[in-house]
C-alpha cells in the first residue's frame, strides 16, 4: 500500500542569470491500495513524475509524507526501496550486457541468489513474451524491447508495490497489450500498483481508481463514474478537462520537470 | 555492503571487458608504447655517439691554409671540403655541421705573424650541430695555441708566460645522469598509461550512466550510494593498474631485448626498477581513477566528460615539467604533489640514485588521502537531484 499526504516539492531552477524556485508539486495526497490499480492522471507538467520520485525515495519532499506499507520514504528509505518495484521515467539499459545480465545485476543488488534470479527472470520473460530476447545484448533493441527488459528488471524481486511512470510510452499496440495483461495479472496477485499517464484512455482502460493531478495538486480521486459525477460531466474525458482546467486556474505557476 | 561492492565491481568489469574496440586500442597503446619509445631513444643516443666520436671537420678553402691542414692531419682529422653553397645549406638545415671558412690571405698573414681572421659558420639552434661546433672551435683554439707556443719559444720566452690559468675539466655526471632528459620521459609513461587505462571506464561508469538514463533506476535499488561508488571505483582502478602494469612490463621486456650498449649505460630497467615503479605508480593509478570519475560525473554526456578528462590529462602532463624549469633539482615539497612526486622519485630510481623509504611513503599516503576525498565527493555528488535527473 502506498500513501501520500500533502507532499510539496520545489526546485531551484536557473532561468537566465537568476535562479528561481519552481514548484513542481504543490500539495499531493493519494492512496493506492493492495489488489488495485491506481491511475495517476494529469496533463504534462502536473507533477506526476516528481510525486513518483518522492515515493521512490529518490527525491526528498520539502513537506508532507510519502509511505509504502506504512514505512516512511525518508526515514526508512532502504526498506521502502525493497518493497517497491519502480519503472521510472529513465529506463536506460547497459547495452553491452544481455537482457538477462541486465536483470541479474539488479537482482544481485537486491541480494537475491542467482538461482532465484534465474527463476524470476524466466517467469517474467514468459509473461511479457521476451524469452527470445533474454540472451541477446540489449544494444540495438527496439523501444518496446528495451521497455520489456526495464520492466523485468524492476520486477525481478517480486515487489509488493509497483510504481510505473508512463509505462506504455513508446510501445506499439502488441506490446501495450502484453503490458496491460501483465499489470492485470499482478493486480490479481494482490499487488499494489500505482501508474501514471497523461493519456486518459490508458488510465481508464486499466485503473480501478483514478487520481487526477493538475498544477502540482491532486484535484480529484475516485472511480471513473465517481469522477464523472463529481465533475458533472457526460463522460470521463469531459470530466478530466473540467477538473484539470479548474485546478490550473487557481494553481501556482505550473511545475516543470527538473 | 561487501556483496554490493562485489556485484557492482563484477558488472562494471564485465561491461568494460565487453567494450572490445576501446579495450583493443588501449591494449595496443600499452604494449607498443614502451618498445617504440625505446627504439627511438636507442636510435637517438647512438646517433649522438656516432657524431661525437667522428674525427672529421668541414673546411671551406683549406687550400689557402696548408699550415692548418697539416695540423689537422697530424691530429688524425679528416678534412671534408664544404659544399659551395654551405651558407644556404646550413640555413635550411640540410647541413647540420659547423664550417670553418679560410680567407685567401691566410698563408700571407701567417708568414707575417699577423692576426688571422677565420670564420666559423653554424646554426646554433640545431641540436645535432652542437657537437661539431664545439669540435671545430676546439680544433681552432688548439691550432692557435700550438703556433703561439712555438712562436714564444722561438723568441726565447717561456710558453707559461702566456698561460695564466690552466683549466682542468672534472665532470661529475655519471653516464646515467647525462641522459637526464630521456629519463624524464619514462616516468611520464607510467603517468600517461595510468590515465589511459582508467579514462574510458571512469567516464562509462559515471557520465555514461547519466547519458544512458541508467543512473536513476540504479539508485532506486536498496543499496547505499557509497557501496555503488566503491564498486565502480574498484573496477576502474583495476583497469588503470592493469594497463599501467602491462605498459611497464612491456617496457621492461623491451629494455631487456633492445640491443643498445649506450642505453643500458644510461639506465637500468630490470626487476628492482620495475617493482619500485609499481610501488610508486599503483597508488597514483587508484587516485587518478577516482579523480577521473569525480570529474566525469559532472558531464551530462560521454562527450562532455571526455572534454573534462582531457583537462586532467593536460594537468598531469604539465605538472612534472616543473622539474624541467627548476633544472631537475629536487626539493622535499615535491613529494606532496601527485604526478610531480612520481616523476621526481622515479627519475632518481632510473638514474641509480638512492631513494629513501620516505620518498615512497609520502606520495603513497597523499594518493590514498586524495582518493578517499574524491570518492566521498563522488558519493555526495551522486545524491544530488541535479545529477540524478539532470539529463
Amino acid at each position: 500500500m502506498i500513501e501520500v499526504a500533502h507532499l510539496h516539492k520545489s526546485f531551484m531552477a536557473a532561468s537566465g542569470r537568476k535562479r528561481a524556485s519552481v514548484t513542481a508539486v504543490e500539495d499531493v495526497s493519494l492512496t493506492a491500495d493492495d489488489g488495485e490499480i491506481t491511475g495517476l492522471l494529469g496533463p504534462n507538467g502536473a507533477g506526476k513524475t516528481t510525486t513518483l520520485r518522492m515515493i521512490a525515495t529518490l527525491v526528498a519532499p520539502d513537506r508532507g509524507i510519502a509511505s509504502v506499507d506504512g514505512l516512511h520514504s525518508v526515514q526508512n528509505a532502504m526498506e521502502v526501496r525493497r518493497r517497491l518495484g519502480v519503472l521510472s521515467d529513465a529506463r536506460g539499459l547497459y547495452v553491452r550486457l544481455t537482457a538477462r545480465e541486465n536483470i541479474r545485476y539488479y537482482g544481485r543488488l537486491r541480494g537475491m541468489s542467482d538461482a532465484a534470479i534465474k527463476d524470476s527472470t524466466e517467469r517474467l520473460a514468459q509473461l511479457i513474451e521476451m524469452e527470445n530476447l533474454l540472451d541477446r545484448r540489449t544494444e540495438g533493441f527496439s523501444q518496446g524491447e528495451r521497455m520489456k527488459v526495464a520492466i523485468a528488471r524492476a520486477l525481478v524481486h517480486d515487489p509488493q508495490n509497483l510504481v510505473l511512470d508512463e509505462p506504455s510510452n513508446g510501445l506499439d499496440i502488441m506490446s501495450t497489450r502484453a503490458l496491460r495483461d501483465l499489470i492485470r495479472r499482478l493486480k490479481e496477485q494482490g499487488k499494489c500498483i500505482l501508474m501514471s499517464s497523461h493519456i486518459m484512455q490508458e488510465i481508464s482502460a486499466l485503473s480501478d481508481r483514478i487520481v487526477v493531478m493538475a498544477g502540482g495538486r491532486t484535484v480529484a480521486a475516485g472511480t471513473a463514474p465517481e469522477l464523472i459525477e463529481i465533475a458533472k460531466a457526460r463522460n470521463l474525458e469531459d470530466a478530466f478537462v473540467a477538473l484539470t482546467a479548474h485546478a490550473s486556474q487557481d494553481a501556482s505557476p505550473p511545475g516543470t520537470r527538473p | 555492503m561487501i556483496a554490493t561492492i562485489w556485484t557492482v565491481f563484477r558488472k562494471e568489469s564485465q561491461d568494460g571487458l565487453r567494450d572490445r574496440r576501446t579495450l583493443f586500442t588501449i591494449l595496443i597503446t600499452a604494449i607498443a608504447m614502451g618498445p617504440v619509445f625505446l627504439l627511438l631513444m636507442a636510435n637517438f643516443v647512438s646517433g649522438l655517439e656516432e657524431r661525437g666520436t667522428r674525427r672529421e671537420v668541414m673546411v671551406d678553402g683549406i687550400g689557402n691554409a696548408p699550415e692548418l691542414a697539416n695540423f689537422l692531419q697530424r691530429n688524425d682529422f679528416t678534412i671534408k671540403p664544404a659544399p659551395a653553397d654551405y651558407l644556404d645549406e646550413i640555413k635550411s638545415g640540410r647541413l647540420q655541421e659547423a664550417v670553418i671558412v679560410i680567407a685567401p690571405d691566410f698563408s700571407t698573414r701567417f708568414a707575417h705573424g699577423d692576426v688571422i681572421d677565420v670564420e666559423l659558420v653554424f646554426d646554433e639552434s640545431r641540436n645535432d650541430a652542437q657537437v661539431s661546433i664545439r669540435r671545430a672551435e676546439n680544433l681552432l683554439h688548439a691550432f692557435a695555441k700550438e703556433i703561439g707556443i712555438t712562436r714564444l719559444i722561438a723568441r726565447g720566452v717561456a710558453p707559461d708566460v702566456a698561460r695564466v690559468v690552466n683549466v682542468e675539466r672534472i665532470n661529475t655526471a655519471t653516464p646515467k645522469q647525462q641522459g637526464a632528459f630521456l629519463l624524464f620521459l619514462i616516468p611520464m609513461f607510467g603517468l600517461i598509461s595510468a590515465m589511459i587505462g582508467s579514462m574510458s571506464a571512469a567516464i562509462d561508469t559515471t557520465a555514461g550512466e547519466r547519458e544512458r538514463g541508467s543512473l536513476e533506476p540504479l539508485l532506486m535499488n536498496p543499496v547505499g550510494v557509497g557501496a555503488l561508488v566503491i564498486g565502480k571505483w574498484s573496477a576502474v582502478a583495476l583497469q588503470s593498474c592493469a594497463v599501467l602494469a602491462l605498459t611497464m612490463f612491456s617496457f621492461a621486456l623491451a629494455a631487456h631485448v633492445v640491443p643498445s650498449e649506450k642505453l643500458s649505460l644510461l639506465f637500468q630497467f630490470g626487476a628492482p626498477e620495475l617493482s619500485r615503479f609499481f610501488a610508486m605508480m599503483l597508488p597514483f593509478a587508484c587516485m587518478i581513477a577516482a579523480l577521473q570519475m569525480l570529474v566525469a560525473t559532472y558531464g551530462r554526456s560521454y562527450k562532455e566528460a571526455q572534454t573534462y578528462a582531457g583537462y586532467i590529462a593536460l594537468v598531469v602532463n604539465f605538472v612534472p615539467l616543473v622539474t624541467v624549469f627548476s633544472a631537475f633539482r629536487d626539493a622535499p615539497w615535491q613529494l606532496l604533489i601527485p604526478a610531480l612526486a612520481q616523476q621526481m622519485v622515479l627519475s632518481r630510481v632510473l638514474r641509480g640514485d638512492s631513494v629513501s623509504a620516505y620518498a615512497y611513503l609520502v606520495p603513497g599516503l597523499v594518493a590514498v588521502a586524495l582518493a578517499i576525498l574524491f570518492l566521498v565527493g563522488l558519493t555526495r555528488l551522486l545524491q544530488r537531484e541535479r545529477i540524478i535527473f539532470g539529463r
